[in-house]
């Protein structure tokens, strides 16, 4: 295939035809539209129409969870856009006490990882401990998490997993977190207002996600190639790139 | 429809129902390949030690370990450097590649520097000194792209530092730490695969490297964190019409005929407090789509049941002319299908002869031949299910041959030219434009991947 460069702009041009026969060529699988789709059914709360079963093959363990928790998460995500974030927590501690525990636990191995060791045991005391009384798991968590304490290579030692989780759940606290001081919310307990955003994202359909990525792909790819774009979402009707 | 084609490849503007059949041969070949990506996975390796057999020898010796240089010379002139390649270049994948080196001994005069460099780099120079290539030398702090004189970049670096040098896809950039901390980045101007390089050059001067088995001083997986967060809260900041997914979603369930769902989605979306209101930009097109709702559905259900005499039986009822050419690509399937539901229970004599009758005119012609004994083959197996061509007695299999009758009453009325729903042309589009853009890049980076987006809770891999 041979394409032009436009001089003016020295960017790759692709035809009309040439993009329709790659747009041709993408393998899209049912499975994974339909997928989406169950999943904008069942985080939206259309519960009834998510039930009616037209994907009666097996579509991810995560949709059936989502199915069965869908109306106390939508109690949650209604709680936080009420602006009702203590209800929220409390709501959240009810439904997943691990995921605020698990939290908790993050923050401590942040501190241990920074080498601030006195502060990481007044936070162990205070926030964690009373919740290890509670509960023999979180206990043994705990544990393991202030074991990190000796090792001086904390990625080498056994209990390295927990970094790991820790990662996961930074990455989603930190996104949270920008979007959280963008909105300029102002709230004392940062971290457990994290938390709730952290829950409730998974309480947000993936599709209307896909489609900013479509519109920032197209803007990425606008930098270097002049190509057909879809510029109104609702038709899906490719325009011809206007020269 | 009748068939003209005799290739076995599909082309759209000829039977559109035909990449039905290329659907098939896609799980074909997955399973050949053992699976369950649609996309190949590619099986780079990564760097794992120096090049011992073109590294200057003469100038430089390579420790037995090989992660490890030193020069043996006495540097006299700009063509006695002592240099080393790693034995592989780095790998394409992912979002950013990166390596380190410790300065053991910065001997005389701290020449020491780290870069990437080409496949037939002259090895008696600098990395940065030539074309194609790139270093930060350590004696001056300055950035070397390709010629003899360099720019000022960052600190110098002598004994006792660890200095790393990567490339960000995304970006397309070199980047630099010194000890942990991020020195500087420039553009990466030169394309194809590019090895991790050291070079020493004055007497005594040791070095060692790291390409990833013991853990690296810089936080490269928090630097990737971070370029992934900017790339996802740019993202997030896009806006996008209000309840446009409503839309989509709407249009996919009248689409594919899923009459109950759709039913529901809409008396839930006019219940919500406030009602959702669902952008109603093309009211002929709605009719399009809706076109015989209800016995798309119903062929639906009966396809996904496994009933196909039912199906075959309506589709001569009420769209006779689907089923008139009885070597469509849709009668195919559908008589594929009921040959699949047989051997599903175990009634393989009955299969045996269904065959005979019905598929028989179907063998030696080539769009269907690959297909057809494949699909025979589930003959051969006492647990078929679990044999190669497995994947007909999935769900999926029946889900594919209901779209393609759903395909086939659509396509009756004149007007409705789309076999792609609405969402699906986005997310193709969407595809294509990520495909490009790595493609444009050296296939460098990262790739998207709907299917893992879906299964993940990030949405972007």
């Amino acid at each position: 295939m041979c394409y032009s460069t436009d001089n003016a702009t020295s960017k790759k041009v692709i035809t009309r035809d040439e993009w329709e026969k790659k747009l041709n060529a993408v393998k899209l699988r049912k499975e994974d539209m339909n997928t989406l789709v169950m999943n904008f059914l069942v985080t939206e709360g259309f519960v009834e129409a998510a039930d009616k079963k037209f994907l009666s093959f097996p579509f991810g363990e995560t949709a059936e969870i989502d199915l069965a928790t869908i109306t106390d998460r939508m109690a949650v995500k209604k709680a936080v856009q009420n602006g009702n974030v203590e209800d929220a927590i409390e709501k959240v501690n009810d439904l997943n006490p691990e995921l605020l525990f698990h939290l908790h636990q993050q923050r401590l191995i942040e501190l241990i990882r920074q080498g601030k060791t006195e502060e990481a045991l007044e936070f162990a005391q205070e926030e964690l401990a009373p919740r290890g009384e509670e509960n023999q798991a979180f206990l043994q968590e705990l544990e393991k998490t202030v074991a990190l304490l000796v090792f001086e290579d904390a990625s080498n030692c056994p209990v390295k997993d927990l970094l790991d989780i820790s990662h996961r759940l930074k990455t989603a606290s930190e996104v949270n977190a920008a979007i959280l001081t963008s909105q300029s919310h102002e709230k004392d307990n940062c971290l457990d207002v994290i938390l709730v955003l952290f829950y409730c994202e998974q309480t947000d359909p993936k599709l209307p996600s896909l489609l900013k990525i479509l519109i920032w792909a197209q803007n990425q790819l606008e930098e270097k190639a002049v190509y057909p774009h879809i510029n109104d979402l609702s038709t899906g009707l490719l325009e011809d790139p206007s020269e | 429809m009748t068939e003209t084609s005799s290739s076995a490849a599909a082309v759209n503007r000829g039977d559109p129902i035909s990449q039905f059949l290329d659907k098939i041969r896609l799980s074909s070949s997955a399973a050949t390949r053992n699976t369950n990506t649609m996309m190949e996975e590619d099986n780079e390796e990564s760097p794992t030690e120096l090049n011992t057999i073109n590294s200057a020898g003469g100038f430089l010796i390579v420790s037995p370990d090989k992660l490890s240089v030193k020069y043996t010379n006495t540097n006299l002139h700009g063509y006695d450097v002592g240099v080393a390649q790693a034995n592989r270049p780095a790998p394409f994948k992912g979002l950013t590649y990166y390596f380190e080196i410790f300065v053991k001994d910065a001997g005389v005069k701290g020449n020491v520097a780290i870069g990437f460099t080409k496949e037939g780099f002259i090895m008696r120079r600098q990395p940065g000194w030539e074309v194609n290539s790139c270093g930060y030398h350590g004696d001056n702090g300055h950035i070397y792209r390709g010629k003899g004189t360099g720019e000022a970049f960052g600190p110098t670096y002598t004994t006792g530092d660890t200095v790393g040098a990567g490339i960000d896809y995304a970006s397309q950039e070199f980047f630099f730490t010194k000890n942990g901390a991020f020195v500087g980045k420039i553009p990466k101007d030169i394309k194809g695969h590019l090895f991790p390089t050291v070079g020493v050059h004055s007497q005594n001067e040791e070095v060692s490297v790291n390409f990833g088995k013991k853990k690296f001083v810089f936080d490269v997986q928090g630097y990737e964190t971070s370029v992934r967060n900017k790339q996802q809260m740019a993202i997030e900041n896009i806006s996008i019409p209000p309840n446009i997914g409503y839309g989509l979603v709407k249009t996919y369930l009248l689409h594919y005929g899923y009459e109950e769902t759709l039913d529901a989605f809409n008396l839930a979306t006019k219940t919500t407090v406030p009602p959702i209101v669902i952008a109603q930009d093309n009211a002929m097109d709605e009719d399009d789509s809706s076109y015989d709702l209800h016995q798309r559905k119903t062929l639906r259900k009966l396809v996904r049941n496994g009933d196909i005499d039912a199906a075959l039986a309506n589709l001569q009822d009420w769209y006779p002319q689907i089923v008139q050419d009885d070597k469509s690509v849709v009668c195919f399937l559908l008589h594929c299908q009921k040959f699949i539901e047989l051997v599903r229970v175990g009634k393989l004599a009955e299969g045996v002869k269904y065959g005979r009758l019905e598929l028989a005119k179907f063998v030696g012609l080539t769009k269907f031949q690959d297909i057809i004994e494949d699909c025979f083959a589930l003959l051969v197996y006492p647990k078929p299910e679990e044999s190669p061509v497995g994947y007909f007695l999935e769900d999926s299999q029946r889900e594919l041959v209901a779209d393609a009758v759903n395909a086939a009453v659509l396509s009756n009325k004149k007007d409705v030219c789309h076999l792609h729903s609405r969402l699906e042309l986005l997310l193709r589009q969407l595809t294509v434009c990520c495909l490009e853009r790595r493609s444009m890049n050296g296939d460098q980076g990262e790739t998207f991947r709907l299917h893992h987006v879906l299964n993940n809770n990030s949405t972007r891999r």
